[in-house]
């Protein structure tokens, strides 16, 4: 998997230089702050993004993709950084990369297509407010100096690229953390308040080295740890391959997901054994890599190599910065995550699909885990979707008077969601000498189904009819869990049409 | 699908190569009565020409990117169609004039080997220029899809290297490799070419009593006694040897088959066919 086509690599170098390094200048007080929400030393989140971006360049499965520490991952580690220290961190770091691995050797992408739009809208609407409240800390119980300062930064950051020239390449981001900085470095004093970088612990100051986690390699420290390494492998692939899709989407090209996902393995892995923190693809950063014009797999090493340079040599000027400006930088990020038109779509879009979104949302917010939202709202999608399908069955019937025969015509699709309703429309009081069930144009999916059509035999047995049921062979071919129609379009059609 | 319901693949690009290869098709259809089906690839740089350095997210970002992105693609593509379909369109114009009726032009989105590989079911023979539009003015380029294209399939694929002359001299170079053999079976078939052609059958290898060996084991495939057969060995190396015998006898094109060894041995040690290529200058028919 470290092979790619020439293609991916140099087939639009100034562009992804270009993009790189702009990508680097944002991806600087990500990290940082991700590195905050989980509770550890910048240094952390910084080495991370730096040996995430890296390899991910070489090993991910979607060119152009910025990989490094996410909010979504830190939030998974709060507690395990709390009770056991950053070791246990970097141990989960190394074995969430395993099982990612693991699950690309055993083709999980494919599981993606359950997350339906509405399920990946929560996601990132869930995501949104999650950076947002991680900012809370820095803007409660603070000066009117600060609130002042992070008010200056998003005005920056939004109204300078309208500046003639330029605003167009400057990163405003960049200008705002440089604007803030200068601001509070002459004019700021004590009394104010204002916090910078180095009140959140240690900057590197080194290039990064090889450490293996220093815990004990025993039973218990694995039971301790898998929790969380799934939790972040997880939640580390599903906002993977979602931003693959969008990325996808965005440069009209495609991407392997299976290699995505044993990318993100190693590269976690890589980042776990040089003290770093688990990351994924950051879906506002890869947004910010293609408008700035990166499309190939030089954008991420670009992105990689330059925060590794910013940081170590001018960690001396980063202590100084202030975190208001790094507040602003993740309230822009916040803004660009959270998609504003699904609130005008709640009016538009059907109740189900508002559901699921806004479910997902609750769910993430209350528990501060996307794989829980993730699967909230793909189960109550999919409740919808049972429901939804039981209303394309019913069941019509005549009598013939000179035979005595009463025929049941049973069409759509019968499971365990519509087994009652089948049941229900036939008449077991109706005294009658032959009863005739004709389930060609219907479907049997599941045991509960085939029982129900029992139950109903079994009654009209006992009410003294002879019943006879016709079609039986084709409408319960959907029994067998291999039926493989999928490969045959011709199948398909006999089959959806009642035979 | 029925051998005749096959085409003849022309790659198209607009190269000055693409001229010469529409009358080597023409002279190939002649003969064989294939369809001619001329596609050209719009290839997509997927590159932005308008990249926004400002690194901020604005509110609904996705979409309003997404919106742009599309809108300047569909620019770019509808210029790279109007540009594709002149050139396919004369193309066709030109197969028409030589009194070929049966002739498809089709333009096709992404690469020429995704194209190739798409059509290969339908494809009897691949014809190329050596050199795309992007190499035509160098030395020793190849064209930057040519080894990746005639990897993509098993289709015999057609070079066209120099200006066209009616061909009359064909080298068949054999050294009894398992590909050789397949190529022998290939051109002994006749499938491609009907009409006689003078057929030199040459083996190089330092081994006489073996080239020897080789030639005849050639020279006895060929049953159809129309073509004029004409066997050499000789010895070193082979690509030189090769070449110098393709200048003193004035051949077309040279037979061979082609990239026997994997992508891997050929990124170490270069491939021998693209070599082989690179130094001839005549037109080659490439068996996989």
């Amino acid at each position: 998997m470290l092979f790619s086509p020439k293609n991916d690599w140099f087939g639009n170098i100034k562009g992804d230089v270009l993009a790189g390094i702009v990508v680097a200048l944002a991806l600087i007080p990500e990290a940082i702050a991700f590195s905050v929400i989980a509770g550890v030393d910048p240094k952390v989140g910084l080495y991370a993004s730096f040996a995430i971006a890296v390899m991910i360049a070489f090993v991910g499965g979607r060119a152009g993709m910025i990989s490094a520490a996410t909010a979504a991952t830190a939030l998974l580690m709060v507690t395990l950084v709390k009770d056991h220290g950053l070791q246990y961190l970097l141990a989960a770091t190394v074995l969430a990369g395993i099982l990612q691995i693991l699950a690309g050797y055993l083709n999980l992408h494919k599981f993606m297509s359950f997350v339906s739009k509405s399920v990946m809208t929560g996601f990132l609407n869930a995501l949104a407010i999650l950076i947002f409240m991680a900012q809370l800390p820095e803007l409660t119980n603070v000066s009117w100096q600060v609130y002042a300062l992070v008010a200056l930064g998003l005005g920056i950051i939004y109204l300078f690229p309208y500046v003639p020239y330029i605003g167009k390449i400057m990163p405003s981001p960049l200008v705002n953390i440089i604007t803030i900085t200068l601001i509070v470095f002459f004019f700021g004093n004590d009394s104010m308040g204002i916090r910078t970088i180095s009140d959140m612990g240690e900057l590197p100051d080194t290039l990064p080295i090889f450490l293996w986690p220093d815990v004990p390699f025993n039973i218990e420290t694995l039971k301790l740890i898998m929790p969380y390494s799934i939790s972040i492998a997880i939640v580390g692939l599903l906002e993977s391959l979602m931003t693959a899709n969008v990325i996808d989407e965005l440069t009209d090209t495609s991407s392997d997901k299976k290699r995505e996902c044993k990318g993100q393995g190693l590269a976690n892995i890589g980042s776990g054994l040089i003290g770093g923190m688990a990351g994924c693809a950051m879906i506002g950063q890869s947004i910010i890599n293609v408008k700035s014009g990166g499309r190939g797999r030089l954008s991420t090493l670009v992105a990689g190599v330059f925060l590794l340079i910013l940081v170590v040599f001018l960690s001396d000027i980063l202590k100084i910065v202030p975190m208001a400006a790094l507040v602003a930088v993740m309230i822009m990020v916040s803004i660009g995550t959270f998609s504003w038109t699904s609130i005008k779509e709640l009016k538009t879009n059907p109740k189900s699909a508002s559901i699921v979104m806004i479910a997902t949302v609750i769910v993430v917010v209350w528990t501060h885990n996307l794989a829980f939202g993730v699967f909230t709202g793909i189960l109550i999608g999919s409740l919808f979707l049972a429901q939804r399908l039981s209303q394309f069955m019913f069941v019509k019937s005549e009598y013939d008077e000179a035979s005595d025969t009463r025929t049941y015509h049973v069409v759509g699709q019968i499971f365990f969601n519509s087994s009652d309703k089948f049941i229900g429309y036939f008449d077991f009081k109706e005294a009658v000498e032959n009863i005739i069930i004709n389930v060609k144009r219907s479907h049997f999916y599941d045991v509960t189904s085939v029982a129900a059509l029992d139950k109903v035999v079994i009654k009209l047995r006992r009410e003294g009819a002879d019943v006879k049921i016709v079609g039986l062979n084709s409408a319960s071919q959907t029994m067998l869990d291999k039926f493989a129609v999928h490969d045959d379009p011709e199948e398909i059609e006999k089959f959806m049409s009642g035979h | 699908m029925s051998e005749n319901n096959k085409y003849i693949l022309v790659g198209i690009d607009g190269s000055a190569i693409s001229n010469a290869l529409v009358d080597y098709a023409i002279w190939l259809a002649k003969s064989n009565g294939l369809t001619i089906k001329l596609i050209h690839t719009i290839e997509h740089s997927h590159h932005t020409e308008n990249p926004h350095h400002e690194g901020n997210l604005t509110p609904n970002i996705r979409r309003e990117l997404l919106k742009e992105l599309s809108e300047e693609e569909r620019v770019e593509s509808k210029a790279l169609i109007a540009q594709g379909k002149e050139l396919i369109n004369a193309a066709k114009e030109k197969v028409l004039a030589a009194g070929i009726d049966n002739v498809v032009a089709k333009l096709r989105h992404g690469t020429l080997p995704e194209a190739i590989e798409d059509l290969k079911a339908e494809t009897q023979l691949i014809m190329l220029g050596s050199k795309g539009i992007s190499h035509q003015d160098e030395e020793l380029g190849l064209g930057f899809h040519l080894e990746e294209s005639i990897r993509a399939t098993e289709t015999p694929v057609f070079i066209a290297q120099k200006d066209f002359s009616d061909p009359k001299k064909v080298l068949f170079a054999y050294n009894g490799s398992p590909t050789a053999k397949r190529a022998l079976a290939m051109i002994t078939q006749d499938t491609i070419y009907k009409e006689p052609l003078e057929i030199h059958i040459v083996s190089v290898n330092n081994d006489s009593k073996l080239a020897q060996q080789l030639v005849t084991e050639a020279q006895a495939a060929f049953t159809d006694s129309s073509n004029t057969i004409i066997t050499k060995t000789l010895s070193g190396d082979t690509i030189e040897q090769l070449t110098q015998y393709q200048k003193e006898n004035q051949i077309d094109i040279t037979a061979m088959g082609a990239f026997s060894h994997g992508k891997v041995h050929g990124f170490f040690f270069g491939s021998f066919t693209t070599k082989m290529i690179q130094q001839s200058d005549t037109n080659f028919l490439l068996i996989r």
